[in-house]
């Protein structure tokens, strides 16, 4: 068996390059002939073919022999054999559905890339690109993000350009009349010799309808603009109850779902018990996890629908991709 | 036969017509009207559109966890509009 192996390698040394060259031929290697789909004693080479096609289709120079000097060979469909690249790799191209994340998050997807003013830009969530409101404009993107092993600055892609801000719940107040009356209250307290201070907050939070936010690569060369395994984008479509829809995550990769809910409220906790409230919103089966957030979602056709941001073991929230371009001002 | 029927699918909202809401409440207006009161139920995470298991358009309310008391609480038809309650979890930013 041994010898048969080493003499099976001289012959497949010396004519790997010949049968490399055939049409269809992906890979060759040694392993025993399969007949009528089962394994027989005999060692062979085998040659890995992206489709098999009938002899009679194929011209000579094109068909793998049955024997090459005194081994048999076997054909084995395998298709395309593609490098294996995790979505929490580095990419440089970056495509979309990537792991992504401002410097002091965990980690989140990069969603695509979409353009503003000419020039395109990375796509994904607030809380991912800009820390929940928490960060400045300016600050590093990392891919992967820091979660995934990105650091500053060698994994430095882009720059956070603006972000929708998120209104909490319970939050300080940014309505002056509010403050205003407040400062009078607590003048109050002052003139009566109170300790007792007052705070404007928002008890109904304004409603939010994107977690989105954009930045912009430092280097044009690292664009992608499509997204791994789903490819370009095709355009975009308003989302719909029924609609069949996919997404490339950080987390859990493609995965595949279906528009159960339109015009959905909810209320959604963010970190250290903070909630805020999304009206607008597409809502989908199990199609996510922790760190798919920022995730594009397009149709079947691979027009963009929405842009994936929170979710339980059940259920996955959408904002429509309508509200997220025309918060930023942005477009395909 | 086919007429009937599809009358009676035409007239059944009406027929089951709530006493706050107009004929022609659309039943986007309807949730709009009733949804701040169910997300002040706790354990309430959201009120959406989707459909009943016969495919009718409905008022969909997600649940945290299962609650009895609470789901006592949400109607099963709100201007003649099925109300579904579906349990969903909490619902967290991902």
């Amino acid at each position: 068996m041994a010898d048969d192996l080493n003499r099976i390698r001289n012959i497949l040394d010396s004519h790997r390059r010949q049968l490399l060259a055939r049409a269809n031929v992906v890979a060759t290697g040694i392993g025993y002939k399969q007949t009528g789909g089962a394994k027989t004693e005999t060692l062979c080479i085998v040659c890995s073919v992206k489709k098999k096609v009938p002899a009679s289709q194929l011209s000579s120079q094109d068909l793998v022999p049955a024997a090459v000097d005194g081994s048999a060979t076997d054909v084995v469909q395998t298709g395309v054999i593609r490098a294996l690249q995790a979505p929490t790799d580095r990419f440089r191209p970056a495509p979309g559905g990537v792991s992504v994340g401002h410097v002091a998050i965990t980690a989140g997807t990069l969603g695509c890339w979409v353009t503003k003013n000419g020039q395109k830009v990375i796509l994904s969530n607030n809380h991912v690109l800009a820390n929940s409101n928490d960060a400045e404009i300016g600050d590093a993107i990392l891919q992967p993000g820091p979660y995934d092993g990105g650091g500053f600055p060698q994994d430095h892609i882009a720059n956070l350009t603006q972000f929708v801000p998120i209104s909490f719940q319970g939050e300080t107040s940014d309505c002056q009349f509010a403050n205003a009356v407040v400062s009078i209250f607590n003048l109050g307290c002052r003139i009566i010799g109170s300790s007792t201070r007052y705070k404007a907050t928002n008890i109904q939070a304004q409603e939010n309808r994107v977690d989105a936010a954009i930045a912009t690569p430092l280097n044009a060369d690292d664009v992608k603009d499509e997204i791994l395994n789903i490819g370009p984008i095709a355009g975009t479509v308003s989302g719909e109850l029924g609609m069949a829809i996919k997404k490339s995550g950080r987390t859990t990769g493609f995965t595949t779902g279906e528009i159960q809910q339109v015009d959905v409220t909810a209320n959604v906790q963010y970190g250290a018990g903070q909630i805020a409230v999304f009206t607008d919103q597409l809502l989908a089966g199990a199609m996510s996890q922790g760190g798919d957030s920022g995730s594009a979602v397009v149709d079947d056709n691979n027009r963009l629908t929405g842009l994936l941001f929170a979710g339980s073991d059940t259920t996955t929230i959408i904002n429509r991709i309508e509200n997220v371009f025309s918060a930023l001002g942005v477009s395909l | 036969m086919k007429a009937i029927a599809l009358t009676i699918l035409l007239i059944t909202p009406y027929l089951a017509l709530g006493d706050d809401s107009p004929m022609s409440a659309s039943i986007q207006e309807v949730k709009k009207q009733h949804e701040a009161r169910f997300l002040d139920l706790p354990g309430v995470v959201s009120v959406g559109i989707g459909l009943d298991p016969k495919g009718n358009q409905a008022i969909i309310v997600g649940l945290e966890a299962p609650n009895p008391e609470i789901e006592a609480k949400i109607p099963k038809v709100l201007a003649g509009f099925p109300v579904i309650i579906r349990i969903i979890g909490s619902l967290k930013a991902q």
